[in-house]
């Protein structure tokens, strides 16, 4: 049986339908559900696997991009979260979702309510639209078990991308391996330059997970690239598609669940 | 009731973007050197919350410790005097606000009953002087249309007021002279349409309400219904057809198979595959913009997707395009009319605004341009286009039903954009800027998108009769068009508003954004209703379409409007217009000397700013989101080449491309109307085509910004279209949708009158089967061959960039032959098609050595050039003509097999050595790739910083 997968969509989601596609293409099947189809008791979190919290500018990103959903999850559908993380279900957030995960506590210590990591505003004090190059570290992450140790290049598109927290946290990270991804120059080594660190991001943080490997954030596009024709230079030569990995590796953990 | 204040600020230990961004600004823009450091903080007020409450909204909403302090109902920035805080002016929607309740009412405090929030910016430096602080907030931080300086906390975050009554105007004994004051920056109407207005109110023996005058003059303003393009000519005394009607009848004669809808709806369709359409629709937002920069192009793309969204029974925006015409960024302050704002402003600000609406809303702004002339400075040109998905047996446009309901989606209606129609008709004054403020406002695009993804979800559940947006003239338009042939009567009381006090026509008016008008049926409004509630969305039932094709409103039981459609669209007679070739003083041919320095006159022709990068522009558009790019607007090796056209996979998993790409040249129109309007049409194609597509699988949009049409503006529009019409019938490439705006002429105090270039921006979309069959613009290897496809007259050189930056005009353009350019377009198409084709690139402004330099800079590469000894050398490098390609083959490829008898010539090879290198018989120059890069960079970096 296919693993169900969810994107979660509310005002202003609009990486949803790509990020279905890529689940779909990755052998789940996804729905998309609401916030308010959970709000109201019409559908269950637990029915689903996988949780994708899409890109997008929810409620506008008004006050800090992500902050509105966030506490509305962690208001509203605290219970719900907790019992799905608690049950090793597999979360991901993408750009937006990415700033909601950290702005609920749930990355990187899946800790609800707790916020120790923020994505601050790019230090070029802009929105950019660009492909850059990434090094996938070794991690516990589920997302990346056949990634870890390759550099892909993927889309990032975000005015709030910075990663930033205290030392003791970012130090702590590190010791346990909990970052995922980080911004690479041609070289492939750690970048704080822009523009292949695209906006200051400490250590050149670009993905973190938690330390069950199940919560992954990232602030580029896997769901962009999951199609060869996706690539900017595809015509330049043949090229896989590097975000796919990352949905079949969480639709072959779930298979398993 | 009590108001509490949170102020947020970066902690000062972390860099603050927002006032690092301000201080380059202030640095760059506006050459104040005194301001050393901007610091910037955010302030929310609550009403109806204990301090104690906002303290806890504080910690769990507003502030983030991590990176962010906050204070409560005390000032956080206190060690600088130069402190000011700017908000939006009361009655101004600000978005954010329905946010903040929603927030606060989700962690329990559900008797917060109004917030709102707004910035402070605090400079720094000992040498600041209060003229300084002026000068940003005037010309940077504060538009006074839509923001103003707060200077003491607000009592009342509550916007009320009375209701107005509804006033009966006495028409029916005005003399003329009353008659245009009552017009003058209202109506926008002239006498002759005043006294009709007049003679039919005194047939039906009463005076009119407020509400029928004002529908009327909204009804028919040139913005609506077109009265210039409807007209009946006089062309140098010959009587000519109707412009629009020629359009109409060279698409028509054409009979293309792919065309499902052509003029009738909000865009026009064309057949996709597997049972989907496509449509396109381009706008213009030239008068909002040039007021309020950011609001106006924000609600100008607003406007163009929900165009798209009110296609058949609703489309998915899947594509966004923009093109603009600004003064040049350094144009001297002095030299920009009274009334006008600066061109640096006003790119910077319409760039945001199409920036923050299609990137919010999810639509990928993939395809555009700049273009650049000193008397843009009288109104700036913004054209914002969109294009949609959707089933092809729900493309049709859809005709409510007697009995149908009347029901409005979206956000509420407000006091903003009224007269918006009849003022987007209007001339640009030296007084616009003051009368007409209310005419725009900020955009909401998640509001937008919400009812977008609601009346998808109810499309696809067949519960849609027709839609509509609510543009220009609001309900009062939207409905009007929509009942045009049944009737309608509306409930003006049951709109929800955004504030208490509109009088009725103000509602009936009002063209607050994001708002569409929905035909549903009463078995299936239930339904419907529960759709738009469970994304968020307002319904309203506010009347019927009834049968007795009158259209009627009520408000709160009172009848305040009764007309009858057929007066009120069928009531302005045609108008006769005359137009006459103006005469012109015959000019001496132009016979310049080659350039002494070829690397300098190369690298001004790079840097002109007609042809320069405009990455840094194309960066801050979310030009991925969907997905769907197969051929983005930037490629190469670092990303920074640029392709001719937009490539999409609208479906995903499918390879069928949808192609977009457009031209215009409103530096040539001022030449000759007739070519220059052949280049820009030829340019669009030109540019589709150099990515893989087939003329036959193209469809065209017209849009037309034109000065007011006088005898001479009529004259070029009247050559415009013709060239339109005969370009559309030699390529078999049908218009179907377009737009003109005809008032970009500023007139100002002591008889200064500035017309803006005509323009006419041309876009072309299709489809492709299989966008693997499709080439992108960057030379992809060493040592293959470089072919010029496409025959031109190197001698035509007026309009280029290369002779402008000589100082020279002449009156010998480009005349694009348009049999010639079928059979280069055919050919081209089954060459790349056959997959013979490394790289391709369409000739324009900078000519071919602009092309060339672009595909090496895409490619990380060179290219060695021999320009044959029967061409002057110059002219040959950069002359203009549209419909001309380089093409790049494999070495091994033979070309004659390609293209047979099209003009063709081999004029060099790509080199790894990076260099441009071009030899001219006995001479040869080279140039770095890099320097040429450099040069063709730097302007746009230089306004935008990146």
């Amino acid at each position: 049986m296919k693993p169900r997968a969810c994107v979660l969509r509310t005002d202003g989601t609009n990486c949803d339908q790509e990020t279905a596609f890529a689940l779909e293409l990755s052998g789940a099947r996804a729905d998309y559900l609401h916030v308010n189809e959970l709000r109201s008791g019409r559908k269950r979190l637990l029915d689903y696997q996988i949780m994708v919290i899409p890109g997008g500018f929810s409620y506008g990103d008004d006050v800090l991009s992500g902050k509105i959903l966030a506490v509305e999850l962690t208001s509203l559908l605290r219970e719900q979260l907790q019992e799905f993380v608690d049950k090793g279900r597999l979360l991901l957030g993408i750009c937006n979702g990415f700033q909601v995960l950290v702005r609920t506590g749930l990355l990187p210590y899946s800790r609800i309510g707790s916020i120790t990591t923020t994505l601050m505003p790019n230090d070029s004090g802009r929105f950019e639209c660009r492909w850059v190059s990434l090094k996938v570290e070794k991690s516990p992450c589920v997302f990346t078990e056949s990634l870890a140790g390759r550099t892909v290049t993927y889309q990032v598109a975000h005015g709030e991308g910075k990663f930033f927290t205290s030392q003791d946290v970012l130090d702590d990270l590190e010791r346990r391996g909990l970052v995922v991804f980080r911004y690479v120059d041609a070289e492939g080594r750690p970048t704080q330059a822009y523009p292949a660190n695209p906006n200051g991001s400490l250590h050149a943080v670009a993905g973190i997970c938690d330390p069950s490997g199940r919560i992954m954030g990232l602030m580029p596009h896997p769901e962009r690239f999951v199609l060869p024709t996706q690539h900017p230079n595809w015509r330049r030569g043949p090229a896989a598609a590097e975000g796919l990995p990352i949905f079949q590796d969480a639709v072959n953990h779930a298979r398993q669940m | 009731m009590a108001i509490q204040e949170v102020r947020v600020a970066v902690r000062s230990s972390l860099p603050d973007a927002k006032g690092r961004q301000t201080l380059a600004e202030i640095q760059r823009s506006l050459h104040i050197s005194t301001v050393q450091a901007v610091r910037t903080a955010k302030v929310f007020r609550f009403e109806g919350i204990t301090v104690a409450e906002a303290g806890y909204l504080a910690r769990t909403l507003l502030c983030e410790d991590i990176f962010q302090v906050y204070t409560v109902n005390e000032p956080i920035i206190t060690d600088t005097n130069w402190l000011v805080e700017v908000a939006y002016r009361p009655g101004v929607m600000n978005p954010e606000a329905g946010s903040l309740i929603k927030s606060a009412r989700d962690l329990g405090l559900s008797h917060v009953v109004a917030a709102d929030s707004s910035w402070e910016y605090a400079f720094y430096g000992p040498e600041i002087t209060p003229d300084d602080i002026d000068t940003i907030l005037r010309r940077l931080l504060v538009n006074a249309t839509v923001q103003h300086v707060v200077r003491e906390k607000p009592e009342t975050l509550i916007i009320t007021g009375r209701s107005a009554p509804t006033l009966s105007i006495p028409i029916t004994g005005m003399t003329d002279e009353e008659l245009m004051e009552l017009s003058k920056d209202k109506l926008f109407l002239n006498l002759e349409e005043m006294r009709l207005i007049q003679d039919h109110f005194r047939a039906i023996g009463r005076e009119p309400t407020d509400c029928e005058v004002e529908i009327l003059a909204q009804t028919w303003s040139e913005h609506c219904v077109h009265k210039t393009f409807k007209a009946h000519l006089t062309v140098d005394g010959r009587e000519k057809r109707p412009l629009l009607k020629r359009l109409q009848e060279a698409t028509n004669s054409i009979n293309h198979p792919l065309v499902l809808s052509a003029f009738v709806d909000n865009s026009g369709v064309l057949a996709f595959y597997d049972g989907w359409a496509v449509c396109g629709k381009v706008e213009t937002h030239n008068s909002p913009s040039a007021i309020e920069p950011y609001g106006g192009a924000a609600t100008g793309s607003g406007g163009v997707f929900r165009d798209v969204m009110g296609t058949g029974q609703g489309a998915k925006v899947i594509a966004s395009t923009d093109m603009f015409c600004f003064a040049p960024p350094d144009t001297p302050l002095e030299e920009i009319p009274q009334g006008c704002m600066h061109p640096n402003y006003l790119l910077r600000q319409v760039v945001a605004g199409v920036r923050d609406y299609g990137n919010r809303m999810g639509i990928p702004t993939n395809n555009g341009s700049v273009h650049f002339h000193r008397d843009f400075r009288a109104k700036p040109t913004v054209i914002v286009g969109s294009y949609g998905l959707l089933p092809a047996d729900r493309c049709e446009k859809g005709k409510p039903e007697p009995g149908d309901l009347v029901v409005v989606i979206g956000g509420r209606t407000g006091r903003d954009g009224i007269h918006g129609a009849t003022f987007s008709s209007a001339a640009m004054t030296d007084r616009t800027m003051d009368v007409n403020a209310q005419a725009v406002q900020i955009g909401h695009p998640i509001e937008e998108k919400r009812m977008s993804d609601a009346l998808l979800a109810a499309r696809d559940e067949g519960l849609i009769r027709a839609v509509t947006d609510c543009g220009a003239g609001g309900f009062a338009s939207a409905v009007g068009e929509m009942g045009a042939s049944t009737g309608a009567v509306l409930a003006l009381d049951k709109a929800p508003l955004k504030y208490s006090g509109l009088a009725p026509w103000e509602i009936l008016l009002s063209e607050s954004q994001e708002r569409m008008v929905a035909a549903v049926r009463p078995s299936d409004i239930d339904r419907f209703r529960e759709i738009c509630r469970e994304h968020n969305v307002e319904a309203t039932v506010l009347g019927t379409f009834t049968g007795d094709g009158r259209f009627r409103a009520t408000y709160e039981g009172a009848e305040v409007m009764n007309l009858s459609m057929a007066f009120l669209h069928g009531g302005l007679p045609q108008r006769r217009m005359q137009a006459a070739r103006p005469s012109r003083n015959p000019q001496p041919e132009l016979m310049p000397d080659p350039p002494a320095d070829w690397v300098k006159a190369y690298k001004d022709v790079m840097a002109h700013l007609n042809v320069c990068s405009k990455e840094p522009i194309v960066r801050v558009y979310d030009h991925g989101v969907q997905g769907t790019n197969a051929l983005p607007p930037l490629g190469g090796v670092d990303g920074s080449g640029p392709n001719d056209a937009c490539v999409l996979t609208p479906i995903l998993g499918k390879p069928y491309g949808l192609v977009i790409a457009h031209g215009l040249n409103p530096i040539l129109n001022r030449i000759d109307p007739y070519w220059g309007s052949i280049w820009a049409a030829a340019e669009a194609v030109a540019n589709a085509v150099a990515a893989g597509a087939n003329i036959d699988e193209l469809a065209l949009i017209d849009n037309f910004i034109w000065p007011v049409p006088d005898e001479e503006m009529l004259w070029a529009l009247d050559r415009a279209v013709d060239a339109c019409t005969d370009f559309a019938r030699s390529l078999g490439c049908p218009f179907i949708s377009g737009k003109d705006s005809l008032s970009s002429t500023y007139r100002g105090a002591g008889g200064l009158t500035i017309r803006i270039p005509p323009v006419l921006c041309v876009s072309a979309f299709g489809r492709i089967p299989d966008v693997k069959n499709t080439v992108s613009a960057d030379f992809k290897k060493a040592g293959s061959q470089v072919l010029l496809v496409g025959q031109r007259d190197i001698t035509e050189m007026a309009g280029s960039v290369y002779w402008e930056n000589l100082g020279l005009a002449g009156t010998a353009l480009p005349k694009v032959d348009l049999a010639s350019f079928t059979g280069t377009c055919r050919a081209l198409y089954r060459a790349i098609n056959s997959g013979k084709v490394l790289a391709c690139h369409d000739i324009s402004e900078g000519g071919l050595a602009a092309a060339i330099a672009e595909m090496c800079i895409g490619g990380r590469c060179g290219v060695a050039v021999s320009v044959p000894p029967d061409q002057r050398p110059d002219y040959f490098l950069f002359n203009e003509t549209a419909g001309c390609f380089i093409v790049e083959l494999a070495p091994e490829t033979a070309p004659g097999d390609l293209f047979g008898d099209v003009p063709w010539r081999v004029i060099g090879s790509t080199t790894a050595d990076r260099r441009v290198s071009v030899s001219l018989g006995e001479q040869r120059f080279a140039v770095l790739v890099d320097e040429l890069k450099e040069a063709w960079q730097r302007p746009m970096k230089e306004v935008f910083g990146a």
